[in-house]
């Protein structure tokens, strides 16, 4: 009652006076302004971009504490946070009075994270959260965004052929891995190995990563990690641009077509994007064509975001569908690997395969005054799952999930040193299956979740606090009887808690924390029974299988020197009662079978290690390294399957930065090494170690409207190779050879009339 | 915001045509016979629909499944 009280207050105190926020981006060692340099205010999401005199403006209405995110080519980044009281919120409030300087950049470390629940600056969380700007990622250039994120430390890709890519965290991945779109969760039936991520690259502007248990944050299911996407920022005030990216790859005779254009002005802010994709089969490097790899995928995505005083609404709504083919298919009882693999290359639909359409749609609401923030996020996702196996008018599996979900949050500022966030969050999900479908992989269910937490942050010096506490309960019922077993009816409820603690200065940083999570199980889990063809195996369910338990302890240092940036990263994640697939040494209709079993203790350690060079007597040159390493441990070493490799993933970019009308602006090289995999469960076999060479060279046009060109090729050397944790090892079905690609990218923007 | 509502309408005739099923594609469709694929020719909409429901095809010398995907 208390928060809804607090709520309408906000809301009837709003009024439509604005102030002005304006001031001066300057180079901090000529003291020269700093022209296009981006000013972005986090919790507004509202951009300004300083002109030739390095002055910039926002006239709008701002909460009491804001974050100023500033930023410039070839400069370190910076981020300005400002606490005022409500009275020097007014007239005066920093007019043309805030000058920021910004020192050439060496090495940029200093980024806010939002995937803690709350805008935190990255070198003052506890919690050690990796952060990528997507056009990093896509440095070389990714066929999905399985494979942009496998570039991160600790995070690899589990994928069924190029169409379906799923992220694997610290060996952990499907329903164990939470995904979010601008603080909504996305459910996409990640249960199954072989259901793909429902996201495209389309509008997303950074991903972060929380490596390990974050129950206290989202509740249950997230023991592995959590993927939190936001998008894009908007076009600065008072402006619009248009960005047309086409992207061409030889190895799947295929590629993209992506648009995206914004509008903003002092109180609206607008994007609309959308793509196309179409690859046919995938060349292995015997030049032969993966059968039946073949995948199209449509994005259509909108945002539309205003404020007034003290208060800030996103309205967000994001489509996608894709067709992708199943490799792997076969009517014989013996496989043979050459079957699967064709001398042509072919793009028409044809079956088995997956098609999945998502809709989300949020809407995002933030009220301030004082020392209080109020969030509200409002949420509805819709998935369709429809695989067509061995029928292209009668599908074998047909589902649709719905989602619901709420999540309300009230930020306290007690004083400079302490900030308390608590809250409520739930999701009410209802699967039902398509009527004309031939088989069910899981009953009409419903599953409704709700959490209560509190979480505090206290500074004190150098050194910075992070610790809560919440409970989340959450109810399941299938709605028939299954597979000849009666309807259910459970629930799961569980305490999870978070504490840690961050020491920095400008050359050290010392991170611990101790996180929690729990997993209640799926129905999947429970009641299954029968064949997933996706996965080629027949499984069996337990309706007796107990929630899993985790626990982590995560310890980071970080050495930063002008040229220099060393982070080692080391984990141990207990995880109880784990649940896992046991192979059962028979075979149902061709398939092995499967049975859902539990561990009493599993644990996964290891450690992600990252490095990062830029020497002095060579400005324009980057080198990074990072080596990712996990091992687990349990009674019975056989049992967990799908453990990735170590793997180190060097690179180097030389930024160079010449030619005038024709600019060629940096080259990278690529080298990743996966080392070979003998730790494998019974039934799965180990894997070699493989190399791969990728380089790109990025040039500009600068014509009337400047135009970025990328070329450049993957796998440069040919490798034949199979990765461990890809899906098509079952048939022995090589990844992609050779892929020569190019990228050619439109960016026009314009200043729109002064309103 | 004539743009917008310009981008909204293409919006939506895009989510329409993307998310509408398939009712009309076509699909070449054979039956294994001895160990040779025998083409029955392309199908459509409805009679392929009812080719698939029935499953099966049948001549003089016996009943055959029926696939219309390729291999």
């Amino acid at each position: 009652m208390k928060f809804i009280a607090l709520l309408v207050a906000f809301v009837a105190l709003s009024t439509n006076a604005q102030k002005e926020l304006s001031g001066f981006v300057k180079n901090k060692r000529t003291n020269l302004p700093i022209a296009n340099a981006r000013i972005h205010i986090e919790e507004t999401g509202e951009t300004s971009i300083s002109d030739e005199t390095g002055a910039f403006r926002f006239l709008g209405n701002y909460p009491e504490s804001i974050h100023l995110h500033v930023s410039a080519m070839e400069f370190e980044s910076k981020v300005l946070a400002f606490t005022q009281s409500a009275q020097a919120l007014g007239r005066q409030y920093l007019i043309g009075s805030l000058e920021v300087y910004l020192s050439e950049r060496h090495l940029d470390l200093e980024e806010i994270t939002v995937s803690t629940g709350i805008n935190v600056q990255k070198n003052k969380s506890p919690f050690l959260i990796e952060t990528r700007k997507l056009s990093d990622l896509n440095g070389i250039s990714t066929l999905n965004m399985g494979e942009a994120l496998a570039k991160i430390p600790g995070v690899y890709q589990a994928s069924l052929g190029n169409g379906i890519s799923k992220p694997v965290i610290r060996g952990l991945q499907g329903i164990r891995v939470v995904s979010l779109l601008n603080g909504m969760r996305m459910e996409g039936q990640q249960w199954g190995g072989d259901h793909g991520m429902g996201i495209s690259e389309v509008g997303i502007g950074s991903v972060e990563v929380i490596k390990g248990p974050a129950s206290l944050l989202y509740g249950a299911d997230a023991l592995g990690g959590v993927l939190y996407y936001s998008d894009e920022s908007y076009a600065a005030v008072n402006s619009e641009s248009v960005k047309v990216q086409s992207l061409y790859n030889s190895n799947t005779n295929g590629g993209a077509l992506r648009f995206l254009y914004k509008q903003s002005n002092q109180k609206f802010r607008f994007l609309m994007g959308g793509s196309y994709a179409n690859h046919a089969d995938f060349q292995l490097p015997n030049e032969k064509f993966a059968q039946n790899s073949r995948f199209n995928e449509s994005v259509l995505k909108t945002s539309l975001s205003w404020n007034g005083k003290n208060k800030v609404h996103h309205l967000r709504y994001s489509f996608n569908h894709v067709m992708s083919g199943l490799p792997g298919h076969t009517h014989d009882s013996i496989l043979n690997p050459l079957e699967f693999q064709s001398e042509v290359q072919r793009r028409k639909q044809t079956i088995p395969a997956q098609f999945f359409d998502n809709h989300y749609v949020s809407f995002e609401n933030k009220w301030f005054l004082d020392r209080n923030e109020v969030s509200l996020l409002l949420g509805q996702t819709m998935n369709q799952l429809t695989e067509y196996d061995e029928k292209v008018t009668i599908p074998g599996i047909q589902m649709r999930l719905w989602n619901s979900l709420y999540t309300a949050k009230w930020t306290h500022t007690f004083s400079e040193n302490l900030k308390v966030v608590n809250g409520v969050q739930g999701m009410f999900q209802n699967n039902v299956n398509g009527l004309t479908a031939t088989e069910q992989l899981l009953p009409n269910s419903l599953s409704f979740d709700n959490g209560l937490f509190s979480m505090w942050m206290y500074s004190m010096d150098r050194w910075n606090f992070q610790a809560g506490l919440r409970y989340d309960l959450r109810y399941l019922k299938t709605l028939e009887e299954f597979n000849g077993k009666q309807a259910i009816s459970k629930k799961y409820g569980s305490p999870n808690a978070s504490i840690g603690a961050i020491y920095s200065t400008d050359n050290f940083t010392f991170r611990t924390n101790v996180s929690t999570g729990y997993r209640a199980p799926h129905p999947s889990e429970l009641l299954a029974d029968g064949f997933h063809h996706g996965a080629l195996r027949y499984e069996i369910g337990d309706e007796q299988l107990r929630p899993e338990r985790a626990s982590q302890l995560d310890v980071s240092v970080e050495v930063k020197k002008d040229h220099f940036v060393i982070v080692v990263n080391p984990f141990l994640n207990n995880i109880q009662q784990f649940i896992y697939l046991q192979p059962m040494d028979s075979m149902v209709s061709n398939l092995p079978v499967f049975a859902y079993k539990q561990l009493n203790r599993v644990l996964f350690y290891g450690s992600d290690i990252g490095l990062h060079y830029h020497p002095h007597f060579a400005h324009d040159l980057h080198m990074e390294a990072t080596y990712s390493y996990l091992n687990v441990r349990t009674k019975t070493d056989s049992s967990i399957s799908m453990i990735p490799p170590g793997r180190l993933l060097m690179s180097l970019r030389y930024n160079l930065n010449f030619g005038k009308k024709l600019q060629v602006k940096d080259v990278l090289v690529q080298y990743t090494f996966m080392n070979q995999q003998n730790k494998i469960a019974y039934n799965e076999t180990a894997s070699p170690a493989y190399q791969l060479l990728d380089a790109s060279v990025q040039l500009k046009w600068n014509g009337k409207a400047p135009v970025d060109v990328q070329v450049g090729c993957r796998n440069i050397l040919n490798s034949s190779y199979i990765d461990h944790l890809s899906r098509l090892k079952n048939i022995s079905m090589p990844s992609p050879g050779r892929n020569i690609y190019i990228s050619i990218n439109f960016n026009i923007s314009h200043q729109l009339k002064k309103q | 915001m004539k743009k917008v509502v310009l981008f909204s309408a293409f919006a939506l005739s895009f989510v329409v045509t993307t998310s509408s099923c398939s009712k009309n594609k076509c699909h070449d469709c054979h039956y294994d016979k001895a160990g040779l694929e025998i083409e029955m020719g392309e199908y459509c909409g409805d009679d392929l629909k009812q080719l698939e429901a029935l499953g099966t095809f049948t001549d003089s010398t016996g009943t055959y499944t029926v696939h219309c995907h390729e291999h």
